[in-house]
């Protein structure tokens, strides 16, 4: 019992298919996955085996074609998309590839903008300590294309860490920055994970990375094989 | 070179949606300018085919000396020649109308007017033909061999003689509105040779004729060289320039083409152009925004910079090869099917029916197709889609691979900024606009600028009022009752006006007869009018037959008279104290050559007595109102000390039920005195009307012209706005912003282009408007006299602005959505 409340995501049957016929492609194939409140996942695999898939539908931005997933105890996959975009402003914080931050909102602004679009108070202190972790305390003011790749990242990490959400979902975090920024970056994602108790998802091939997690899921063909 | 061509063509696939709007873009620009010039060339046509119709007369000569004609008619320059003269005026009634006499002499002048459906000419002196309206009017029956009893006086002056005609003939008929009274339409009745010469013999005729007359050349001669061999013509028979009237309409339309509505016409072409290659341009300009990635990996595969220009003519090449023919194809066959349309609106407004009648046989003949003109549209709009394509192409040039990848959308040159500690949806909004100010201020800009336009021409439409145009007849009330009275007729001074006065037709008790009319409300006088002479020897009171009316303006006029004021100063006071005048039509004041300072030693008409005056001329105003060429002072007027009521016009307040009732009795009273004529509102704003349709209908076609442009601007932005930010939606989806949101968000970036555009065309449209309004009333257009707010435009141009904005919004946002979340992240267009 006591097991089960700590569980914060899990899948049954979860698939995904595109196509059909001959053409019929299986990117996400029944997976049943089970993450636990505060853990750090690592899910690797190679290009294309639907890792990114898994995400998105973990995250509530796609649909599967069969199965579902539970968030937090709610079967998110039966909601409409209004209570899909309460639920990812209020329980699930992104972090992208390439940042995905808004160009045209300065850094303080991108990383309120989740809390700002679900009308909530904001905890200022919390947010200043965030930016502070980070160290992003001079770049407040600035837009993010005056910022680096990493301090780019760092404050997608802001932005995802500030809603204080049940989980976080970051997919290959550390992808298009070089490795001593991607190490930095990833140390800090940890650590901020850790100090404001939230479950990490990571979506990665970087075998040391994985190797931060406390726990590895290797996808190939859209299957959970390790 | 092929592969280039593949590339575009691919290219173009991909982005369906940019393919589209730019082929949109470029058709309606097309069609447009097509539609416009095809309709030019139609109207250009349907003149010259009218003026041929009614008349083709070069000039006509108003002969001093009876043995000028035949030398005109050998004259080496004549190449057609024949005479009209209006041998008496008819007496009936208040009917204008004159027995006219006309021969050929060199056969080839034509007027349309003189078509007989049967019979033929008159020969015999008893023989008259004219129009069966005519005859009808007269109270005979319109059949040839009829009988026809007629009074005149011959050359318009000595006895009243009556005459029994028989009718040898009748004319094509003109088609009258039953409500237009007889005295405002002129008649005439033709009679023969043989009356004519009985009458010169019995010594009661002088035959002057007036000559008109075609020169040889037409064909090869322009205006000027035509002119100048009709003055050598005239001056050869001993006439000068005065004696000359050219026929100017016709000669213009022969001989040149119509400069107006060529120029007209060329303005109108490059606003069109004008917006049409921004909205071009910002198309592709986005297109190059978006496609900087792809661009970059193009140029990384080794594409030069000559490649990646030509692949962007290519592109634009391949759409015009598509949107050209087809915006020609519509825009000929557009006033193809609606020209008729238009001739049956202005044939169903117009009191004239003869012009019209031509027009519907020339339906089917107008000469609309121009290979050149069509030819010089397909030149101006690839040159428009060139030229916008030069500044994105320089754009695309530049990319550079490296840059391409990193490149983020809509990046600024601003470093920082300072933003808000909470975010809202109206922050996203305001964040935007900012960051695109550049695009927000241009697009506002042109928008707010198509709606300036808009509002302008709106504004001086608005203005064009029938009843203001009505108003200059009939000041006050309803009805008008006018003294007809004569200046100084010799054979009848009891027609003369100081004679009439003496009669006191407008008496208190008469007044008192009138407002006792039911529905009648009140009846008041206009300022009188007097008769003045001068024993000095003036041009100016010669044409007047020396006697000219005086009237007077009080203190409350001074206003008008001021804004209107061309010369001079007017000072009430110092006017009465010293007996100054004022000259209200400048024209006159020009023409007989007055100057500020003149001095009249004037006798004024006051019934039978004589009051000398000598008066000051010192200033000079145009108003719009009815009045007389001179004016002075109400106190000087009043000085005076008037014997007789000079009142020469009454005006009658009507209650709107009563308005048909109280004509019928005012229409019996006048006709009971044959010095009254009777003007009344109605008749006079279906006169107005007429006027009206001409020019209403082809400006309120240029407005849906700009309206339609400025349309296709806002699409534009919206798309733009939407489409470049696809991604960017996305994200902010993702991250938990609902569809309600995203909505407000769009709406209210919306509404900022709605509410900038809509201030900048409510100021500065209306105070252009207004200053258009002031030039149009200054070039004296369409009669403008009052300025009246646009206030529909107005509210149907905001309509349109917030219901066009919406459904764009929301069909936009239906097209983006039907791309799933995670494509619109994660790609491109």
């Amino acid at each position: 019992m006591s097991e089960n409340a700590n569980i914060i995501l899990r899948t049954d049957s979860l698939c995904k298919y595109y196509g059909a016929g001959d053409n019929l492609v299986k990117a996400v194939d029944c997976i049943d996955l089970t993450i636990k409140q505060g853990e750090f996942v690592s899910i690797v695999g190679k290009s294309g085996s639907g890792k990114s898939t898994l995400l998105h539908m973990l995250g509530a931005l796609d649909n599967p074609t069969s199965g579902t997933v539970w968030l937090d105890g709610e079967n998110i996959s039966s909601f409409k998309e209004n209570r899909l975009s309460q639920i990812r402003r209020r329980k699930i914080g992104f972090i992208f590839q390439s940042y995905n931050l808004i160009p045209s909102l300065n850094v303080w602004e991108n990383i309120v903008l989740p809390l700002g679009l679900d009308n909530k108070e904001l905890d200022e202190p919390f947010i200043r300590d965030i930016v502070r972790t980070l160290g992003l305390e001079n770049k407040v003011k600035n837009l993010p294309n005056t910022l680096s790749g990493g301090q780019q990242q760092r404050c997608a990490i802001a932005r995802a860490i500030a809603a204080k959400p049940s989980i976080i979902l970051a997919d290959e975090p550390t992808g298009n920055l070089d490795t001593k920024t991607g190490d930095e970056v990833m140390a800090l994602l940890k650590t901020s994970a850790k100090k404001y108790g939230q479950t990490l998802v990571v979506i990665t091939h970087n075998e040391e990375i994985a190797q931060m997690a406390d726990r590895t899921v290797m996808i190939a063909d859209g299957k959970v094989v390790g | 070179m092929k592969m280039i061509f593949h590339l575009a063509l691919s290219k173009l696939h991909y982005h369906k949606s940019r393919t589209l709007l730019t082929g949109i873009a470029i058709m309606l620009t097309t069609m447009l300018l097509t539609a416009i010039g095809t309709s030019a060339i139609a109207m250009l046509d349907m003149n010259r085919q009218l003026a041929v119709a009614q008349t083709n007369y070069h000039a006509a000569f108003g002969l001093t000396e009876p043995e000028q004609l035949s030398i005109l008619s050998k004259h080496i320059n004549v190449e057609s020649l024949a005479t009209m003269e209006n041998f008496a005026q008819i007496i009936n009634g208040k009917m204008n109308g004159y027995l006219r006499y006309y021969d050929t002499v060199k056969d080839g002048i034509y007027f349309s007017n003189l078509e007989l459906t049967e019979g033929h000419f008159p020969e015999k002196e008893n023989e008259i033909c004219s129009v069966p309206s005519f005859f009808e009017r007269v109270g005979a029956d319109p059949i040839v061999g009829g009988k026809v009893t007629l009074s005149f006086r011959a050359g318009g002056k000595g006895e009243v003689q009556t005459k029994e005609f028989t009718i040898s003939g009748l004319l094509t008929d003109v088609e009258i509105s039953a409500d237009i009274s007889d005295s405002r339409i002129a008649w005439g009745a033709y009679v023969s040779k043989a009356l004519l010469t009985q009458y010169e013999e019995a010594g009661l005729y002088e035959s002057l004729p007036s000559a008109y007359l075609r020169v040889y050349g037409e064909d090869t001669l322009s205006y000027d060289e035509i002119e100048a061999k009709i003055i050598s013509t005239a001056t050869d028979v001993g006439l000068d320039e005065e004696h000359v009237s050219c026929n100017n309409q016709y000669l213009y339309t022969m001989t040149a083409p119509d400069t107006d509505a060529i120029s007209i016409v060329v303005v109108i072409s490059l606003v069109v152009i004008l917006f049409s290659a921004l909205v071009i341009y910002s198309i592709y300009y986005v297109g190059v925004i978006t496609d900087i990635q792809e661009i970059g990996k193009l140029k990384a595969l080794g594409a030069s910079r000559r490649q990646i220009a030509r692949l962007f003519f290519c592109q634009g090449g391949i759409v015009c090869a598509f949107a050209i023919p087809l915006g020609l194809l519509i825009g000929y066959f557009l006033p193809w099917f609606l020209f008729p349309q238009v001739i049956r609106i202005l044939n169903a407004s117009a009191l004239d029916s003869t012009r019209m009648d031509h027009l519907k046989s020339l339906r089917n003949q107008l000469h609309m197709f121009s290979l050149p003109f069509l030819l010089a549209v397909i030149a101006s709009v690839l040159i428009t889609v060139w030229v916008s394509l030069l500044k994105p192409i320089r754009m695309a040039k530049k990319v550079s691979p490296v840059e391409a990848i990193r490149y983020q959308e809509n990046t600024t040159d601003c470093k920082s900024r300072r933003g808000h500690l909470t975010v809202k949806v109206s922050t996203l909004t305001w964040a935007n606009l900012a960051r695109n100010k550049r695009r927000t201020l241009v697009t506002m800009l042109t928008m707010g600028l198509s709606s300036v336009l808009f509002i302008c021409v709106a504004a001086v439409m608005n203005s064009c009022r029938v009843e203001d145009l009505a108003r200059r007849n009939i000041q006050e009330g309803e009805f008008r009752i006018s003294l007809n009275y004569a200046h100084n007729d010799k054979e009848y001074p009891e027609n003369n006006l100081d004679a009439l006065v003496q009669q006191n037709y407008f008496s208190e008790e008469f007044l008192a007869q009138l407002s006792s009319i039911e529905g009648v409300e009140s009846v008041t006088r206009a300022p009188g009018n007097i008769l003045a002479s001068t024993d000095e020897e003036s041009a100016f009171f010669e044409d007047v037959q020396d006697r000219l009316p005086i009237s007077y303006f009080t203190r409350e006029d001074i206003p008008e008279l001021n804004e209107q004021l061309v010369s001079g100063e007017i000072d009430y006071d110092r006017m009465t104290a010293n007996n100054e005048i004022l000259c209200t039509h400048k024209y006159s004041f020009d023409a007989y050559g007055l100057a500020l300072g003149d001095v009249f030693p004037l006798i004024l008409h006051d019934g039978d007595r004589e009051i000398p005056l000598t008066v000051t001329l010192t200033a000079v105003s145009q108003p719009e109102s009815y009045t007389t060429l001179i004016i002075m002072t109400k106190d000087s007027w009043d000085n005076l000390g008037l014997t007789y009521d000079a009142t020469t016009d009454i005006y009658v307040h009507v209650k709107e039920a009563n308005y048909d009732d109280v004509k019928k009795t005012l229409q019996d009273i006048v006709a009971e005195n044959e010095h009254f004529e009777l003007y009344s509102l109605d008749e006079e704003m279906a006169i107005g009307r007429s006027g009206l349709s001409l020019i209403k209908y082809p400006i309120y076609l240029i407005l849906v012209l700009i309206a339609v442009i400025g349309f296709m601007n806002l699409i534009n932005t919206m798309i733009t706005s939407i489409i470049t930010r696809k991604k960017e939606l996305g994200i902010l989806q993702a991250l938990g912003l609902s569809n309600q949101q995203l909505v407000r968000m769009l709406s209210a970036e919306g509404m900022v282009f709605t509410t900038g555009t809509l201030l900048i065309s409510t100021t500065l449209g209306h105070l252009f408007g207004y200053l258009f309004f002031l030039y149009a009333k200054k070039m004296h257009f369409m009669s403008l006299t009052g300025y009246h707010f646009p206030i529909w435009e107005t509210v149907i141009l905001a309509l349109v602005l917030l219901g066009g904005q919406s459904a764009i919004t929301l069909f936009i946002r239906k097209k983006v959505e039907k791309e799933s979340l995670i494509e619109r992240i994660r790609g491109q267009e």
